[in-house]
Order: C-alpha cells, then sequence, then structure tokens
C-alpha cells in the first residue's frame, strides 16, 4: 500500500467572506516530488501555509505522515524542511550564522551540518558576507539550506526558483532531483512557471481559486497533452482493424468508452477518414486533440472559471 | 526550550540595536552619575537622598517608567517585532518543530535578561563603581546596600511584567516603529492616570497595578504588608501578562 506523506480531507481556509481555500483533497505519497500549480493569488501559499502550521484552517484537517496535524504539530514539523513565500533570513548575519540560529533552533547535534549543507547549495565559499549584500539568488540558496539543515523526510518550497538565474533553476532542480533520488525526499513545490514545474515535478496538482481541479502523474499529463486524432466509430475494434491494416498504424490505443486516440497521421486527417468511411464504419467524431502544457492548463483554468 | 533559549541568546549577541542601546544606556548613565557626583545636577527629595544615596541619584530616571520605556520599547521593536517583519524569520521559528508557547517564553527570558542588564544592571553597577571611584564609598553603609537590595529586588518583578506587556506590543504589531509608539502612548496614558483625579475604580486598579508598584517600591521603608502586596501584584501581572501573550501568540497567523 502506497504511504502517504501528506493528505487533506476538506481543508477550507476563509477570510472574513472571501475562501483561500476551499474543500482542498490533496494527496502526495511518499518520495514523490509533487508540483502545485496555479496562478498568482490561486491559493498555492496560503495551503502551504496551513500545512507548515503558520496559518489554521478554518475546515478540515490534515494529515502529516499519517498523523492528525493539529495533535502533532510540533512532532511532524520536525522532520519538515520549508520555504515559504521567500527566505526568512536574518539580514545582519552570514550564512552560517544564520544556519547555527535554525541549528539551535532544532536541536541539531554538532556543527558540521552548517558546513555540509552550505557546500550543498554551493554557498560555502561566503565567509562572513552578511545576507543583507546577497542576491535574490543567494538567498534562495540559504533559504533551501536552512530548510536540508535539519535532513527532513518531507521538504516544501514555494516558488524556490524566484529570482534564480537560469543556470541557478537548473542547480535547484538537479539538486531537488538528488534529494528525491538518493534520500527519498519527498518534495511540494509550488510554482506558476510551468515548464520548470513540468521538468521538475513527478505529479502535479493544478490549484485555481482556492479549489484543488486536478491531480494527475507526470505520465497522465504527458498522456492529456500529447496530440493524437480522437476517433470516434460505430464499431471501435473493427475501426482498431482497420487503422492497423490499412494504415499500418502502430502507435494508437483503444479507450474504455470506445474512443480510438491515434498518435500517427496527425497531418494526414482527411485519409484516416476516408479509410475508414470506405471500409462501411460510420465516422461519428474525428479532431485533432492534445495541448501544450500551457493550453492544456490554460484550458482546465478556463473550465473552472466558467463552470 | 533549551534549544530555543540558547538561539535566542545567539540572536540577542548579535543584535546591533541591542549593542547599539548598551553603548548609549552606558554613556548616559556615565554622564548622568557623573552630574550628579560633582554636584553639577541637583535632584531634591528623591527617595535615594532619604536613606543617604543622594550620589546615586542619577539612577531616578532609570526607574520612571516614561524614561526606561524608551529603552526597554526600542530594544522590543528592533528585537522582537523584527522577527515578524521584515525578515520573517518568525517563520522558521514557528516552523522548527517547536510549540509556540515555548517559542514565546524563550523570547520573553532571553528578552527580559537583555532588558534587565540594560535598563537595571548598568546604571546600577555604573553608579555604584562611580561612587566608589570618587570617593564616596562610605555612603554605601549596610543600610544602603539593603535598600538598594530591597527595592531593586522587588522593582525586578513588575518590570518584567511590563516587559512582557510590551513583548505583547511587539508581537501584536510586528513592527518595530509601531511598538515604539504605542508603548510611549501607552505611558503616557498611565502618566496622566497617575497624575490627573480619575474614577474611583480606575484610582484602586492603579494603586494596584505594577505602575504604582514602580514608585511604591522605592520607598525608604516598607512594611511587610506592602512588600507582600509588591510581591502579589508583580507575580500575578507578570503571570496574567505571559499567559495572555502565549495565548496570542498561539493563535497568531503568521504573515
Amino acid at each position: 500500500m502506497d504511504e502517504y506523506i501528506l493528505r487533506t480531507n476538506g481543508l477550507t481556509k476563509k477570510y472574513h467572506h472571501d475562501y483561500a481555500l476551499k474543500d482542498v483533497n490533496i494527496n502526495i505519497k511518499k518520495g514523490e516530488i509533487y508540483g502545485l500549480i496555479g496562478q498568482n493569488g490561486a491559493g498555492k501559499s496560503t495551503l502551504l501555509r496551513l500545512i507548515t502550521g503558520l496559518a489554521f484552517p478554518t475546515s478540515g484537517t490534515i494529515h502529516i505522515f499519517g498523523e492528525y496535524q493539529s495533535k502533532n504539530l510540533c512532532e511532524a514539523q520536525k522532520r519538515i524542511g520549508a520555504i515559504i513565500e521567500h527566505p526568512a533570513l536574518f539580514p545582519n548575519m552570514s550564512a552560517s550564522e544564520n544556519l547555527e540560529v535554525h541549528r539551535l533552533q532544532k536541536g541539531i547535534p554538532g556543527k558540521t551540518c552548517i558546513s555540509e549543507t552550505l557546500e550543498l547549495v554551493g554557498l560555502q565559499d561566503l565567509g562572513k558576507k552578511k545576507v543583507k549584500n546577497f542576491s535574490l539568488g543567494m538567498k534562495q540558496r540559504l533559504g533551501l539550506a536552512i530548510a536540508l539543515l535539519s535532513d527532513p523526510e518531507f521538504l516544501i518550497l514555494d516558488e524556490p526558483t524566484n529570482g534564480l538565474d537560469p543556470m541557478g533553476i537548473v542547480e535547484m532542480r538537479e539538486l531537488i532531483h538528488k534529494l528525491n533520488r538518493e534520500k527519498g525526499l519527498t518534495v511540494l513545490i509550488s510554482s506558476h512557471i510551468l515548464t520548470e514545474l513540468y521538468k521538475t515535478a513527478t505529479c502535479f496538482g493544478i490549484i485555481h481559486k482556492g479549489r484543488l481541479l486536478e491531480e494527475m502523474t507526470t505520465k497522465e499529463l504527458d498522456e492529456k497533452c500529447r496530440q493524437h486524432l480522437r476517433i470516434k466509430v460505430d464499431q471501435p475494434q473493427l475501426g482498431a482493424t482497420v487503422l492497423e491494416e490499412q494504415l499500418q498504424a502502430d502507435d494508437f490505443e483503444v479507450m474504455p468508452d470506445g474512443t480510438i486516440k491515434l498518435y500517427n497521421y496527425l497531418d494526414d486527417i482527411r485519409t484516416v477518414s476516408r479509410i475508414l468511411t470506405n471500409r462501411g464504419l460510420i465516422l461519428e467524431h474525428l479532431s485533432l486533440n492534445g495541448d501544450s502544457l500551457e493550453n492544456y492548463f490554460s484550458k482546465r483554468i478556463g473550465d473552472a472559471t466558467y463552470d | 526550550m533549551t534549544n530555543l533559549i540558547l538561539a535566542e541568546l545567539y540572536k540577542l549577541k548579535r543584535n546591533r540595536s541591542f549593542w547599539g542601546i548598551t553603548v548609549i544606556v552606558t554613556g548616559v548613565s556615565l554622564l548622568l552619575h557623573y552630574l550628579v557626583m560633582i554636584d553639577w545636577w541637583i535632584m531634591d527629595n528623591t527617595n535615594f537622598m532619604q536613606v543617604g544615596l543622594g550620589k546615586l541619584n542619577a539612577l531616578s530616571p532609570f526607574i520612571t517608567l516614561l524614561f526606561f520605556n524608551l529603552i526597554v520599547s526600542t530594544l522590543a521593536g528592533f528585537y522582537i517585532a523584527v522577527d515578524f517583519s521584515p525578515s520573517s524569520v518568525i517563520k522558521n521559528q514557528v516552523m522548527s518543530g517547536n510549540k509556540r508557547s515555548h517559542i514565546f517564553l524563550a523570547k520573553f527570558l532571553v528578552f527580559s535578561l537583555g532588558a534587565v542588564l540594560i535598563t537595571i544592571f548598568i546604571p546600577l553597577i555604573i553608579g555604584l563603581l562611580m561612587v566608589l571611584l570618587l570617593g564616596h564609598g562610605d555612603i554605601l553603609n549596610s543600610v544602603g546596600l539593603l535598600y538598594l537590595a530591597r527595592s531593586f529586588g522587588l522593582f525586578l518583578l513588575p518590570f518584567l511584567s511590563y516587559i512582557a506587556l510590551i513583548m505583547l506590543f511587539a508581537v501584536v504589531t510586528e513592527d518595530s516603529g509601531k511598538t515604539i509608539i504605542f508603548s510611549i502612548l501607552f505611558t503616557i496614558i498611565i502618566f496622566v492616570v497617575e497624575k490627573l483625579p480619575m474614577s474611583s475604580v480606575v484610582e484602586f486598579l492603579y494603586k494596584y497595578s505594577i505602575f504604582q508598584q514602580f514608585s511604591d517600591v522605592f520607598t525608604p521603608i516598607m512594611t511587610k504588608g506592602q512588600m507582600l502586596t509588591a510581591l502579589i501584584v508583580g507575580t500575578v501581572s507578570l503571570i496574567f501578562i505571559v499567559f495572555c501573550g502565549i495565548f496570542i501568540f498561539n493563535r497568531k497567523e503568521i504573515k
């Protein structure tokens, strides 16, 4: 059975008369890199603030590591590392001093973890340089170092690539993958940069206006975004045989509802139509389907807006 | 809890405002004590004079609410409120896996330590040293020392309660400037309540508040009943204000 690191049930957050989150049921399995996609103001940060205990839900429950959060929040938090909104740092302290404060707070024995973590995020050569003189990218890295200092099992990152240059974004992505691969770290990342999130995450949740619209794996997302001809005929099995024999199509699938998804002949829709009708099949539907990631996201959000 | 106290001590040691205020208080303290001891600044009718400690008259401002509030509220603003904004390091503390009540208590303990050190300890030690160095050591007899020990000992409880109150302002306002301004306004209100005639209820409340104790504990002669009142008022106020602080911090949403 899959072990869930985080599950929420009907999680709702209301400010006065407005819902920041409404009935959110998020499910994150151990070892996943979960990408939370949403526009600015969609409720991503609110959700992360509830999970990390910075804010309190109006209703609903949060289960972290299989435990009911509000009863074991402190215990659960010891196993979590997080950056919410922007890295929280002491501007007049150096990187290692910032980590030392956090090490003391968490009661982590020994100081070797500080140099190790700084090396992990590429900030080992900064000496006594004060954080107020850091670039935004360096602050993001230091924020990540603080989150990683206690060797957490679950890492929560809110817009972690903000302020990073292209190389920094790549390094951040590689670091997340490395931690996930080598330490089995479960990661929850929120972002509105779809392409970057797509390269990083292994599953996704789309959030819009405080509602979690959909959860899916990368495979499912690829499937939804992959270009194909959607064919609906009166005899699906015969249709499949015709495609195989007469078009030599080898990349298609018959869906449970009888629809055929054909991934070849995308530019030759007339040939497909002609061959099927020539064999006496009644063509009920034939269209080119599939989206880019951005289009799929826009469409999903658009559907939700008009619902 | 020990971890949190160590972390707060580490922060306090590296807090520029703390050292800045320490230097200023040390300088002001040196100057005021010197001016009093060379009789350039003469104060009449002080409690210190009545017990033969007139050369320590410069301690009077440091035990006056309007004056010591400036020190305490500035430290609260730049040590407590600054954690909430703009750095928001309070987020890391809340997410560190420690109970919020422990976080609040650790902050209170270390903030109290810093405030007591700056407001009470430094002016007192400087005063005593200057008395000795400037050849007035004879005033430090057993009566004088006992008076200082008793009055500052009893002053500590209402002072800690006031520190807790200012810390509460800092936690609620989350802003250094607002903490200082609100605390100054608050002390002005208390000053008005003290000086102007008020309803009997307000007068009763004031009489048994920490604000009355700030001056009562320095009267030359205190009965056992007065000392007991000072202890009870100080202890109850301290527990109540700290409890209120924990209650508010436990329910506070961190931005």
